[in-house]
């Protein structure tokens, strides 16, 4: 009985203390969040950022004349072009889409079922070399798979 | 006596070793998230188009797809957090046929890239493939967050192109009562110099958003995760759910800059979406065109996305099919907290099963 009652005890000062430790972050939380909406808690915030950004933006602008001299001595290409040129890849990429859509449009066209009469005309007169011919659905390439699967 | 009764638990062992290999593994590894099986179907230049594997039979499946479309400064694991607490499975389960729209994560190259860029070059192009994979003309869109913007932009100024349904979670979009949204307090001309942190980073660094977010709540988000890890260490379960939580938590993404100079200038400090004055590459976004079936979900204890700011979005929209659903929990638990399976989800696909026919 006294053991039991010990062990009783043993858990609740195990509880009492979670249920102290979370009244004290509760209350702290509650103290923060007060703290952290005033305009004051913004205005220090602000005024710690203001030379932080501003030595951040004149170190990267330094460091990247500086790189661009340097490349430009190894007549490398700067970073501006490099990210020019990805820009640029990327309209390419809008424009592959584009055409790549349009293709997948003409296929849909070309695979829709043929109305009696353009079947038979087609019977008539076979026209293998037309557009929709060649964009009828061939095995693709591997190196378009890795576009789009 | 204590001592005593301590040294005699049985399973005491079992449970330090328990305690001790959970902790390895929170400290020491990241969880598998984003598991559930997919194709890519898509790519422009970081975003890419998955489609789920359905597991439905086709006859079974509602026609008409889902797309699903996160925000930008955060991975869309967390619509695929991990077996037995993804809405991706969930739907699947439900015979959607299912797309996801990752934004992927922007690069020095891509500090250029606009809500613009976003709403009316990649997301169109990405449904243009879906409808073409799908064989759908019609689909549904499922935004959440800035995905959730981005939605309503592109469903606003593209309202013919087959949107049949837009479901909204958390969507910050008005911001007329800035003195109810914390951010916006944050983000005010006064306190933040967009421009100069932009100068400086080019793109919005992953640092300061999740930096910001988490100020908002300092306590909770700072010790407040790591006392529950604590008080539940000798069980796998509640620390497995902590672990894929914390695991997408600090792998957060930075957003590009002109995005981001939008939504500060536009949108918190602006409100320009709600007064029908924003204009996107030249089209000016007027709610009332949006035509689409809407859900607009709120989480009630949402501190990030606080309620008033899109509960009175309604009523600005041309659709004539549309519900308000306000559901407890905070910005990401409605989605992916223990209670969403059984509150949220089965909700949202109680709204969008009749309308996917």
């Amino acid at each position: 009985m006294s053991q039991e009652t010990g062990t009783k005890k043993a858990f609740s000062l195990v509880r009492n203390l979670l249920g102290a430790r979370d009244s004290f972050l509760e209350d702290f939380a509650r103290v923060t969040h007060a703290v952290t909406a005033t305009n004051a808690w913004q205005q220090a915030n602000a005024a710690l950022a203001k030379p932080v950004l501003l030595f951040s933006a004149i170190l990267k602008q330094k460091r990247e004349a500086a790189m661009s001299d340097l490349l430009a001595k190894l007549n490398m290409p700067s970073r501006e072009d490099v990210l020019t040129l990805s820009q640029r890849l990327t309209r390419i990429e809008m424009v592959l889409d584009d055409l790549g859509a349009g293709v997948d449009q003409l296929r849909r066209v070309a695979e829709r079922p043929q109305r009696p009469a353009a079947r038979e005309a087609s019977t008539r007169e076979p026209r293998p070399s037309t557009v929709l011919a060649a964009l009828t659905p061939e095995p693709q390439a591997p190196a378009q798979h890795s576009k789009e699967a | 006596m204590t001592m005593a009764t301590v040294e005699t638990s049985p399973g005491l062992m079992d449970r330090l070793s328990t305690m001790a290999s959970n902790l390895v593994k929170v400290t020491t590894t990241k969880a598998p998230i984003g598991q559930t099986p997919r194709q890519t179907i898509w790519t422009l230049n970081k975003a890419t188009l998955y489609r789920y594997t359905p597991v439905v039979p086709a006859e079974k499946r509602h026609p008409v797809p889902l797309l699903l479309v996160f925000a930008l400064m955060n991975k869309s694991s967390i619509l695929d957090l991990r077996p037995g607490n993804s809405f991706v499975e969930y739907m699947l389960s439900k015979g959607y046929d299912l797309y996801l729209l990752d934004w992927g994560t922007p690069g020095p190259e891509d500090s250029q890239l606009g809500l613009g860029d976003y709403a009316l070059e990649y997301l169109p192009r990405a449904i243009r493939k879906l409808k073409s994979v799908s064989g759908s003309e019609t689909f549904s869109l499922l935004g959440w967050c800035i995905g959730a913007m981005l939605s309503t932009v592109y469903a606003s100024l593209r309202p013919t192109e087959g949107l049949k349904n837009l479901i909204l979670l958390t969507a910050p979009l008005d911001f007329t009562e800035k003195e109810k949204i914390p951010l916006a307090t944050m983000a005010s001309e006064a306190y933040f110099d967009v421009d100069r942190v932009l100068q400086a980073n080019g793109n919005m660094p992953a640092g300061l958003i999740d930096y910001g977010a988490k100020m908002l709540k300092p306590v909770e988000n700072f010790i407040g995760g790591y006392t529950r890890l604590f008080d539940n260490l000798d069980n796998t379960r509640v620390v497995d759910s902590w672990h894929a939580m914390n695991t997408w938590v600090s792998d957060a993404i930075p957003l590009a800059g002109a995005a981001f100079r939008q939504f500060i200038v536009d949108f918190y400090r602006g409100n320009k979406l709600m007064q029908g004055t924003l204009a996107v590459r030249g089209e000016r976004v007027d709610l009332g065109q949006l035509r689409a079936g809407v859900l607009n979900v709120i989480g009630e204890d949402d501190h990030i996305t606080p309620p008033c700011q899109s509960e009175n979005l309604l009523g600005k929209l041309g659709s004539t099919d549309k519900q308000l659903l306000r559901v407890p929990g905070g910005h990401i638990g409605i989605m992916a907290g223990s209670a969403a399976a059984k509150g949220t989800w089965p909700k949202i696909e109680a709204w969008l099963s009749p309308r996917s026919g």
